[in-house]
């Protein structure tokens, strides 16, 4: 045994069972196998000879490819982004509505609240006592450059 | 550069033998599970990367147990198929290798038990590149040699000799991906040597 802990025995096995390429042996035991067997080349040279054969035999085993196709349909069926799964509609519809299809539903409404109140509030302005102007009449008149109903009855120009 | 590029740099200078097969592979787990998650996500890069990256050698694993292109092909869609729906849940308890081979064997014993036992198939061809033609066939013959010493190797070892002397993987992953110790592996890799060692020495004795 060296003073790496490595021994004949071991080295052996490590020939036999992973052959005589030391990037096939384990990683821990690498160096210290690598340096014991160059420390000692004649105790492993007929193990040696023989892993190296093995080796290239395996070198001259036919290496099948798959299909090329195989990886597109593997990739078909894989799990697809949330933009890719949400299409153009939901992201164009996203771009317009950062805040989400509550915001323009609330506006309509806040708009039809203040519509309703604008209507009610205007129309209740426009009822008067019979034989008095309302004040929505009065903007109208004085918008005609008369004073009052009565003046716009006395001046207007009549069709007949 | 990132730690990705990095690592794709180091993995590209990463010894190999003639077919390109990896001695070693070392991977950032880092990096493996930033992947995961981007491709968990369904980023398109990171699922593609993962493909590239494992799809062949489960192939490669699942072909060499059940000798059928068709049904390789099967277990390794059904093998990803499995990894899309468990990647968002993913712990990176393994490398996606191990896990992913490990899937594979699993459904390709399932699918040999219930088949019986049949012959083997016509062995896919190989380009013999530019060897010379004497060359090439001898190659030829003694690729297809090997191939059917190792198709008639039991099961396990078949498997064992698979993931570590022709994908490269490493003895705790190989060990891993077959549910088995580290001693279990040694004691089928060996045995599959030793096998093939005097299958090889008795065919040049004939």
């Amino acid at each position: 045994m060296t003073k790496t802990g490595m021994t004949d025995a071991r080295v052996l096995q490590l020939l036999e069972t992973y052959g005589a390429w030391p990037m096939a042996w384990p990683e821990e035991e690498r160096e210290a196998a690598e340096a014991h067997l160059a420390a000692h080349p004649e105790r492993f040279a007929d193990v040696l000879a023989e892993a190296r054969l093995l080796d290239a035999a395996f070198e001259a085993e036919p290496m099948a490819e798959p299909d090329p196709s195989l990886a597109a349909r593997i990739l078909a069926d894989a799990p697809q982004s949330r933009a890719a799964r949400e299409g153009l509609g939901v992201r164009l519809s996203r771009l317009l509505m950062p805040n989400g299809r509550r915001w323009p539903a609330g506006a309509a409404l806040a708009s039809l609240g203040m519509g309703l109140f604008a209507g009610y509030t205007a129309s209740a302005s426009s009822v008067a006592a019979p034989g008095f102007e309302t004040e929505a009449e009065a903007v109208v008149y004085a918008a005609l450059g008369y004073d009052q109903y009565e003046t716009y009855l006395e001046e207007a120009p009549l069709d007949e | 550069m990132s730690d990705a590029a990095a690592i794709a740099r180091y993995d590209d200078f990463l010894p190999r033998n003639s077919h390109g097969r990896r001695y070693a592979r070392i991977v950032s787990d880092y990096s493996e599970r930033d992947q995961i998650a981007r491709a968990a996500a369904g980023d398109r890069l990171a699922q593609s990367a993962l493909v590239n990256r494992h799809m062949p050698v489960v192939w490669r694993v699942a072909f060499r147990m059940l000798r059928d292109r068709q049904e390789a092909e099967d277990v390794t869609q059904e093998t990803f198929l499995r990894a899309w729906k468990m990647l968002p849940d993913w712990e990176g308890r393994s490398k996606f290798s191990t896990w992913a081979c490990t899937v594979a064997i699993n459904l390709c014993r399932d699918r040999m038990k219930k088949k019986a036992p049949v012959l083997m198939e016509t062995l896919p061809e190989r380009e013999a590149g530019d060897l010379p033609p004497e060359q090439a066939l001898h190659q030829k013959q003694a690729g297809a040699r090997i191939s059917a010493l190792i198709d008639a190797l039991p099961e396990r070892q078949k498997e064992a000799l698979t993931l570590s002397a022709l994908e490269g993987m490493g003895n705790k992953d190989a060990a891993a991906a077959m549910q088995v110790s580290v001693e279990a592996l040694e004691s089928l890799l060996s045995r599959a040597r030793r096998t093939l060692r005097q299958a090889l020495a008795e065919g040049q004795e004939e």
